[in-house]
Protein backbone atom coordinates (compact mmCIF):
# COMPACT_ATOMS: atom_id res chain seq x y z
CA UNK A 1 0.00 0.00 0.00
CA UNK A 2 2.82 2.40 0.93
CA UNK A 3 4.65 1.58 -2.32
CA UNK A 4 1.48 2.23 -4.29
CA UNK A 5 1.01 5.57 -2.55
CA UNK A 6 4.59 6.54 -3.37
CA UNK A 7 4.11 5.56 -7.03
CA UNK A 8 0.95 7.66 -7.27
CA UNK A 9 2.67 10.61 -5.67
CA UNK A 10 5.66 10.36 -8.00
CA UNK A 11 3.89 9.67 -11.29
CA UNK A 12 0.52 11.43 -10.99
CA UNK A 13 1.80 14.33 -13.13
CA UNK A 14 3.11 12.28 -16.07
CA UNK A 15 0.04 10.05 -16.01
CA UNK A 16 -2.25 13.10 -16.01
CA UNK A 17 -0.44 14.39 -19.08
CA UNK A 18 -0.75 11.00 -20.78
CA UNK A 19 -4.50 10.98 -20.04
CA UNK A 20 -4.74 14.47 -21.52
CA UNK A 21 -3.28 13.21 -24.78
CA UNK A 22 -5.81 10.38 -25.06
CA UNK A 23 -9.08 11.87 -23.82
CA UNK A 24 -10.74 15.20 -24.47
CA UNK A 25 -13.42 15.26 -21.81
CA UNK A 26 -12.52 15.81 -18.19
CA UNK A 27 -14.67 12.84 -17.07
CA UNK A 28 -12.89 10.54 -19.55
CA UNK A 29 -9.49 11.75 -18.35
CA UNK A 30 -10.46 11.01 -14.74
CA UNK A 31 -11.73 7.61 -15.82
CA UNK A 32 -8.53 6.76 -17.65
CA UNK A 33 -6.38 8.07 -14.79
CA UNK A 34 -8.21 5.78 -12.40
CA UNK A 35 -8.05 2.81 -14.81
CA UNK A 36 -4.29 3.24 -15.10
CA UNK A 37 -3.70 3.27 -11.37
CA UNK A 38 -6.09 0.35 -10.92
CA UNK A 39 -3.96 -1.63 -13.40
CA UNK A 40 -0.81 -0.48 -11.56
CA UNK A 41 -2.30 -1.63 -8.24
CA UNK A 42 -3.16 -5.04 -9.70
CA UNK A 43 0.21 -5.46 -11.44
CA UNK A 44 2.26 -4.29 -8.47
CA UNK A 45 2.65 -7.73 -6.84
CA UNK A 46 4.26 -9.02 -10.06
CA UNK A 47 6.82 -6.19 -10.20
CA UNK A 48 10.15 -7.93 -9.62
CA UNK A 49 12.46 -5.03 -10.30
CA UNK A 50 13.79 -6.47 -13.62
CA UNK A 51 13.31 -3.05 -15.16
CA UNK A 52 13.26 0.38 -13.55
CA UNK A 53 10.12 1.41 -11.71
CA UNK A 54 9.61 4.21 -14.21
CA UNK A 55 9.65 2.05 -17.38
CA UNK A 56 7.50 -0.58 -15.66
CA UNK A 57 4.89 2.03 -14.74
CA UNK A 58 4.93 3.62 -18.20
CA UNK A 59 4.46 0.17 -19.75
CA UNK A 60 1.34 -0.44 -17.67
CA UNK A 61 0.06 3.09 -18.27
CA UNK A 62 0.50 3.04 -22.05
CA UNK A 63 -1.00 -0.45 -22.30
CA UNK A 64 -4.09 0.73 -20.41
CA UNK A 65 -4.33 3.84 -22.60
CA UNK A 66 -4.02 1.86 -25.85
CA UNK A 67 -6.57 -0.68 -24.68
CA UNK A 68 -8.87 2.15 -23.53
CA UNK A 69 -8.64 3.72 -26.97
CA UNK A 70 -9.97 0.57 -28.64
CA UNK A 71 -13.11 0.42 -26.53
CA UNK A 72 -15.95 1.45 -28.81
CA UNK A 73 -17.82 3.75 -26.40
CA UNK A 74 -14.82 6.06 -26.32
CA UNK A 75 -13.55 5.71 -29.85
CA UNK A 76 -14.15 9.33 -30.74
CA UNK A 77 -12.05 10.63 -27.84
CA UNK A 78 -8.75 10.77 -29.69
CA UNK A 79 -10.06 12.71 -32.66
CA UNK A 80 -11.19 15.58 -30.46
CA UNK A 81 -8.52 15.32 -27.83
CA UNK A 82 -7.87 18.48 -25.92
CA UNK A 83 -9.60 20.87 -28.24
CA UNK A 84 -12.41 22.05 -26.05
CA UNK A 85 -11.30 22.36 -22.48
CA UNK A 86 -8.24 24.55 -22.47
CA UNK A 87 -8.59 28.27 -22.42
CA UNK A 88 -5.19 29.69 -23.16
CA UNK A 89 -4.32 32.59 -20.91
CA UNK A 90 -0.63 33.15 -21.60
CA UNK A 91 2.08 32.22 -24.09
CA UNK A 92 2.91 29.01 -22.23
CA UNK A 93 -0.72 27.93 -22.47
CA UNK A 94 -0.73 28.65 -26.21
CA UNK A 95 2.38 26.59 -26.72
CA UNK A 96 1.01 23.80 -24.62
CA UNK A 97 -2.28 23.85 -26.53
CA UNK A 98 -0.44 23.70 -29.87
CA UNK A 99 1.75 20.86 -28.60
CA UNK A 100 -1.25 18.98 -27.19
CA UNK A 101 -3.12 19.29 -30.45
CA UNK A 102 -0.11 18.14 -32.46
CA UNK A 103 0.34 15.11 -30.17
CA UNK A 104 -3.38 14.27 -30.17
CA UNK A 105 -3.45 14.32 -33.99
CA UNK A 106 -0.60 11.78 -34.29
CA UNK A 107 -0.97 8.10 -35.10
CA UNK A 108 -1.08 5.90 -31.97
CA UNK A 109 2.50 4.69 -32.40
CA UNK A 110 3.91 8.17 -32.93
CA UNK A 111 1.84 9.49 -30.04
CA UNK A 112 3.17 6.78 -27.71
CA UNK A 113 6.77 7.48 -28.75
CA UNK A 114 6.30 11.24 -28.46
CA UNK A 115 4.70 11.06 -25.03
CA UNK A 116 7.53 8.90 -23.73
CA UNK A 117 10.14 11.18 -25.27
CA UNK A 118 8.47 14.28 -23.84
CA UNK A 119 8.56 12.65 -20.41
CA UNK A 120 12.32 12.30 -20.80
CA UNK A 121 12.75 8.58 -21.52
CA UNK A 122 15.78 7.49 -23.55
CA UNK A 123 15.47 5.45 -26.78
CA UNK A 124 16.49 2.30 -24.86
CA UNK A 125 13.81 2.92 -22.24
CA UNK A 126 11.24 3.58 -24.97
CA UNK A 127 12.18 0.23 -26.52
CA UNK A 128 11.48 -1.42 -23.16
CA UNK A 129 8.06 0.20 -22.99
CA UNK A 130 6.90 -0.24 -26.59
CA UNK A 131 8.83 -3.20 -27.98
CA UNK A 132 10.06 -1.02 -30.91
CA UNK A 133 13.82 -1.27 -31.47
CA UNK A 134 15.77 1.69 -30.08
CA UNK A 135 17.39 2.43 -33.46
CA UNK A 136 13.95 2.68 -35.06
CA UNK A 137 12.74 4.74 -32.10
CA UNK A 138 15.55 7.24 -32.73
CA UNK A 139 14.77 7.48 -36.45
CA UNK A 140 11.08 7.89 -35.84
CA UNK A 141 11.59 10.47 -33.10
CA UNK A 142 13.79 12.57 -35.32
CA UNK A 143 10.99 12.60 -37.92
CA UNK A 144 8.45 13.45 -35.20
CA UNK A 145 10.59 16.34 -33.95
CA UNK A 146 10.63 17.75 -37.48
CA UNK A 147 6.88 17.35 -37.55
CA UNK A 148 6.65 19.26 -34.26
CA UNK A 149 8.66 22.24 -35.53
CA UNK A 150 5.50 24.03 -36.78
CA UNK A 151 4.45 24.10 -33.13
CA UNK A 152 7.33 26.49 -32.56
CA UNK A 153 6.34 28.62 -35.53
CA UNK A 154 2.71 28.80 -34.44
CA UNK A 155 3.66 30.16 -31.04
CA UNK B 1 11.98 26.33 -29.40
CA UNK B 2 14.52 23.54 -28.80
CA UNK B 3 13.72 20.03 -27.60
CA UNK B 4 14.22 20.87 -23.94
CA UNK B 5 11.86 23.80 -24.35
CA UNK B 6 9.24 21.47 -25.84
CA UNK B 7 9.61 19.22 -22.81
CA UNK B 8 9.33 22.22 -20.47
CA UNK B 9 6.10 23.22 -22.20
CA UNK B 10 4.84 19.67 -21.93
CA UNK B 11 5.51 19.25 -18.21
CA UNK B 12 3.86 22.58 -17.42
CA UNK B 13 0.50 20.89 -18.08
CA UNK B 14 -2.02 22.34 -15.61
CA UNK B 15 -3.73 18.99 -14.99
CA UNK B 16 -0.57 17.75 -13.32
CA UNK B 17 -1.11 19.80 -10.21
CA UNK B 18 -4.78 19.59 -9.45
CA UNK B 19 -5.49 16.10 -8.17
CA UNK B 20 -6.52 14.93 -4.80
CA UNK B 21 -4.47 11.75 -4.75
CA UNK B 22 -6.04 10.34 -1.60
CA UNK B 23 -9.49 10.41 -3.24
CA UNK B 24 -8.20 8.71 -6.38
CA UNK B 25 -6.36 6.10 -4.33
CA UNK B 26 -9.48 5.31 -2.31
CA UNK B 27 -11.52 5.08 -5.52
CA UNK B 28 -8.97 2.67 -7.04
CA UNK B 29 -8.95 0.43 -3.96
CA UNK B 30 -12.75 0.52 -3.79
CA UNK B 31 -13.05 -0.45 -7.47
CA UNK B 32 -10.63 -3.32 -6.97
CA UNK B 33 -12.51 -4.50 -3.89
CA UNK B 34 -15.84 -4.31 -5.72
CA UNK B 35 -14.42 -6.26 -8.71
CA UNK B 36 -13.19 -8.98 -6.30
CA UNK B 37 -16.62 -9.05 -4.64
CA UNK B 38 -18.37 -9.45 -8.02
CA UNK B 39 -15.96 -12.24 -8.92
CA UNK B 40 -16.75 -14.00 -5.66
CA UNK B 41 -20.51 -13.77 -6.26
CA UNK B 42 -20.15 -15.16 -9.78
CA UNK B 43 -18.24 -18.12 -8.35
CA UNK B 44 -20.90 -18.63 -5.66
CA UNK B 45 -23.66 -18.55 -8.33
CA UNK B 46 -21.73 -21.09 -10.42
CA UNK B 47 -21.32 -23.38 -7.41
CA UNK B 48 -25.04 -23.10 -6.62
CA UNK B 49 -25.90 -23.91 -10.24
CA UNK B 50 -23.59 -26.91 -10.27
CA UNK B 51 -24.57 -28.03 -6.78
CA UNK B 52 -28.35 -27.66 -7.04
CA UNK B 53 -29.54 -27.19 -10.62
CA UNK B 54 -27.47 -29.88 -12.33
CA UNK B 55 -28.33 -32.67 -9.82
CA UNK B 56 -32.03 -31.74 -10.02
CA UNK B 57 -31.95 -31.83 -13.82
CA UNK B 58 -30.05 -35.12 -13.77
CA UNK B 59 -32.56 -36.60 -11.32
CA UNK B 60 -35.41 -35.73 -13.69
CA UNK B 61 -33.35 -37.04 -16.60
CA UNK B 62 -33.05 -40.39 -14.83
CA UNK B 63 -36.53 -40.70 -13.27
CA UNK B 64 -38.74 -38.54 -15.54
CA UNK B 65 -42.22 -39.88 -16.42
CA UNK B 66 -41.68 -40.41 -20.15
CA UNK B 67 -38.74 -40.60 -22.58
CA UNK B 68 -39.65 -37.08 -23.77
CA UNK B 69 -39.29 -35.66 -20.25
CA UNK B 70 -36.11 -37.61 -19.57
CA UNK B 71 -34.61 -36.53 -22.89
CA UNK B 72 -35.62 -32.90 -22.25
CA UNK B 73 -34.04 -32.74 -18.81
CA UNK B 74 -30.89 -34.57 -20.00
CA UNK B 75 -30.41 -31.92 -22.69
CA UNK B 76 -31.03 -29.12 -20.19
CA UNK B 77 -28.47 -30.58 -17.76
CA UNK B 78 -25.93 -30.83 -20.57
CA UNK B 79 -26.73 -27.28 -21.70
CA UNK B 80 -26.35 -25.88 -18.17
CA UNK B 81 -22.92 -27.50 -17.90
CA UNK B 82 -21.95 -26.02 -21.28
CA UNK B 83 -23.16 -22.54 -20.30
CA UNK B 84 -21.16 -22.69 -17.07
CA UNK B 85 -18.07 -23.80 -18.99
CA UNK B 86 -18.57 -20.95 -21.50
CA UNK B 87 -18.95 -18.50 -18.61
CA UNK B 88 -15.69 -19.77 -17.11
CA UNK B 89 -13.94 -19.39 -20.52
CA UNK B 90 -15.28 -15.85 -20.88
CA UNK B 91 -14.02 -14.81 -17.44
CA UNK B 92 -10.62 -16.39 -18.10
CA UNK B 93 -10.24 -14.51 -21.40
CA UNK B 94 -11.48 -11.29 -19.79
CA UNK B 95 -8.74 -11.59 -17.17
CA UNK B 96 -6.19 -12.27 -19.93
CA UNK B 97 -7.34 -9.12 -21.71
CA UNK B 98 -6.52 -6.90 -18.72
CA UNK B 99 -3.55 -4.66 -19.49
CA UNK B 100 -0.32 -5.88 -17.90
CA UNK B 101 3.30 -4.83 -17.70
CA UNK B 102 4.67 -6.41 -20.91
CA UNK B 103 5.74 -4.18 -23.81
CA UNK B 104 2.97 -2.54 -25.85
CA UNK B 105 3.31 -4.89 -28.86
CA UNK B 106 3.05 -8.05 -26.76
CA UNK B 107 0.12 -6.60 -24.83
CA UNK B 108 -1.73 -5.71 -28.03
CA UNK B 109 -1.17 -9.26 -29.36
CA UNK B 110 -2.50 -10.73 -26.11
CA UNK B 111 -5.47 -8.36 -26.08
CA UNK B 112 -6.29 -9.10 -29.75
CA UNK B 113 -6.26 -12.84 -29.12
CA UNK B 114 -8.47 -12.59 -26.03
CA UNK B 115 -10.97 -10.30 -27.78
CA UNK B 116 -11.06 -12.56 -30.84
CA UNK B 117 -11.80 -15.61 -28.65
CA UNK B 118 -14.54 -13.74 -26.81
CA UNK B 119 -16.10 -12.70 -30.13
CA UNK B 120 -16.16 -16.35 -31.29
CA UNK B 121 -17.71 -17.40 -28.00
CA UNK B 122 -20.54 -14.86 -28.34
CA UNK B 123 -21.05 -15.65 -32.03
CA UNK B 124 -21.55 -19.32 -31.23
CA UNK B 125 -23.78 -18.66 -28.19
CA UNK B 126 -26.95 -20.01 -29.90
CA UNK B 127 -25.12 -23.30 -30.55
CA UNK B 128 -23.77 -23.91 -27.06
CA UNK B 129 -27.04 -22.75 -25.49
CA UNK B 130 -29.00 -25.00 -27.89
CA UNK B 131 -29.25 -28.05 -25.56
CA UNK B 132 -31.13 -25.97 -22.98
CA UNK B 133 -33.60 -24.69 -25.57
CA UNK B 134 -34.01 -28.09 -27.25
CA UNK B 135 -34.58 -29.67 -23.84
CA UNK B 136 -37.29 -27.10 -23.13
CA UNK B 137 -38.83 -27.83 -26.57
CA UNK B 138 -39.05 -31.54 -25.64
CA UNK B 139 -40.68 -30.64 -22.33
CA UNK B 140 -43.08 -28.48 -24.36
CA UNK B 141 -43.88 -31.50 -26.54
CA UNK B 142 -44.70 -33.52 -23.42
CA UNK B 143 -46.94 -30.69 -22.12
CA UNK B 144 -48.66 -30.55 -25.54
CA UNK B 145 -49.30 -34.33 -25.56
CA UNK B 146 -50.10 -34.96 -21.94
CA UNK B 147 -51.38 -31.74 -20.39
CA UNK B 148 -52.68 -28.93 -22.60
CA UNK B 149 -52.25 -27.86 -26.20
CA UNK B 150 -52.21 -24.17 -25.21
CA UNK B 151 -49.55 -24.80 -22.55
CA UNK B 152 -47.38 -26.57 -25.12
CA UNK B 153 -47.69 -23.73 -27.62
CA UNK B 154 -46.97 -21.17 -24.87
CA UNK B 155 -43.80 -22.99 -23.82
CA UNK B 156 -42.61 -23.33 -27.44
CA UNK B 157 -43.26 -19.64 -28.08
CA UNK B 158 -41.33 -18.68 -24.94
CA UNK B 159 -38.41 -20.93 -25.87
CA UNK B 160 -38.36 -19.62 -29.44
CA UNK B 161 -38.35 -16.01 -28.26
CA UNK B 162 -35.60 -16.69 -25.72
CA UNK B 163 -33.48 -18.41 -28.40
CA UNK B 164 -33.90 -15.50 -30.82
CA UNK B 165 -33.02 -12.98 -28.06
CA UNK B 166 -29.99 -15.11 -27.15
CA UNK B 167 -28.90 -15.21 -30.81
CA UNK B 168 -29.36 -11.46 -31.29
CA UNK B 169 -27.55 -10.52 -28.07
CA UNK B 170 -24.65 -12.86 -28.85
CA UNK B 171 -24.43 -11.57 -32.42
CA UNK B 172 -24.47 -7.92 -31.31
CA UNK B 173 -21.75 -8.47 -28.69
CA UNK B 174 -19.67 -10.46 -31.20
CA UNK B 175 -19.97 -7.62 -33.73
CA UNK B 176 -18.74 -5.04 -31.19
CA UNK B 177 -15.85 -7.27 -30.17
CA UNK B 178 -14.94 -7.90 -33.80
CA UNK B 179 -14.85 -4.14 -34.42
CA UNK B 180 -12.61 -3.72 -31.38
CA UNK B 181 -10.39 -6.53 -32.61
CA UNK B 182 -9.95 -4.85 -35.99
CA UNK B 183 -8.94 -1.65 -34.18
CA UNK B 184 -6.43 -3.60 -32.11
CA UNK B 185 -5.07 -5.24 -35.26
CA UNK B 186 -4.62 -1.91 -36.99
CA UNK B 187 -2.76 -0.61 -33.90
CA UNK B 188 -0.66 -3.74 -33.86
CA UNK B 189 0.23 -3.47 -37.54
CA UNK B 190 1.34 0.11 -36.92
CA UNK B 191 3.59 -1.06 -34.09
CA UNK B 192 4.91 -3.89 -36.30
CA UNK B 193 5.73 -1.43 -39.07
CA UNK B 194 7.55 0.84 -36.63
CA UNK B 195 9.48 -2.10 -35.23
Amino acid sequence: MAQFGCLMEAYAGPIRRLCGAYASRSADREDLFQDIFLAVWRALPSFRGDSSERTWLYRVAHNVALSWQTRDRRRSSRETALQGNLEPSDIMDLRRLALNQAVAAMSPTDRTLTLLWLEGLSAIEIEEVTGIKSTNVAVRLSRIRKHLSPVEVST
Amino acid sequence: MNHDALRAVWVSHPDAHKENLMTVMNAVLEEDRSACETDRWVRVAAVIAVGLLCPALLWFAAYGRTPLVRGGYSLMAMGTAMVLFAQWLHRTWSRQALPGAADARSELQKLGLAVSRQASLFRTAPIWCAPIFLGAVLIGAWVYQERSVGGGYLLWATVGTAWVVNWMTGFSKARKLTERRSQIESLLSEFDEAR
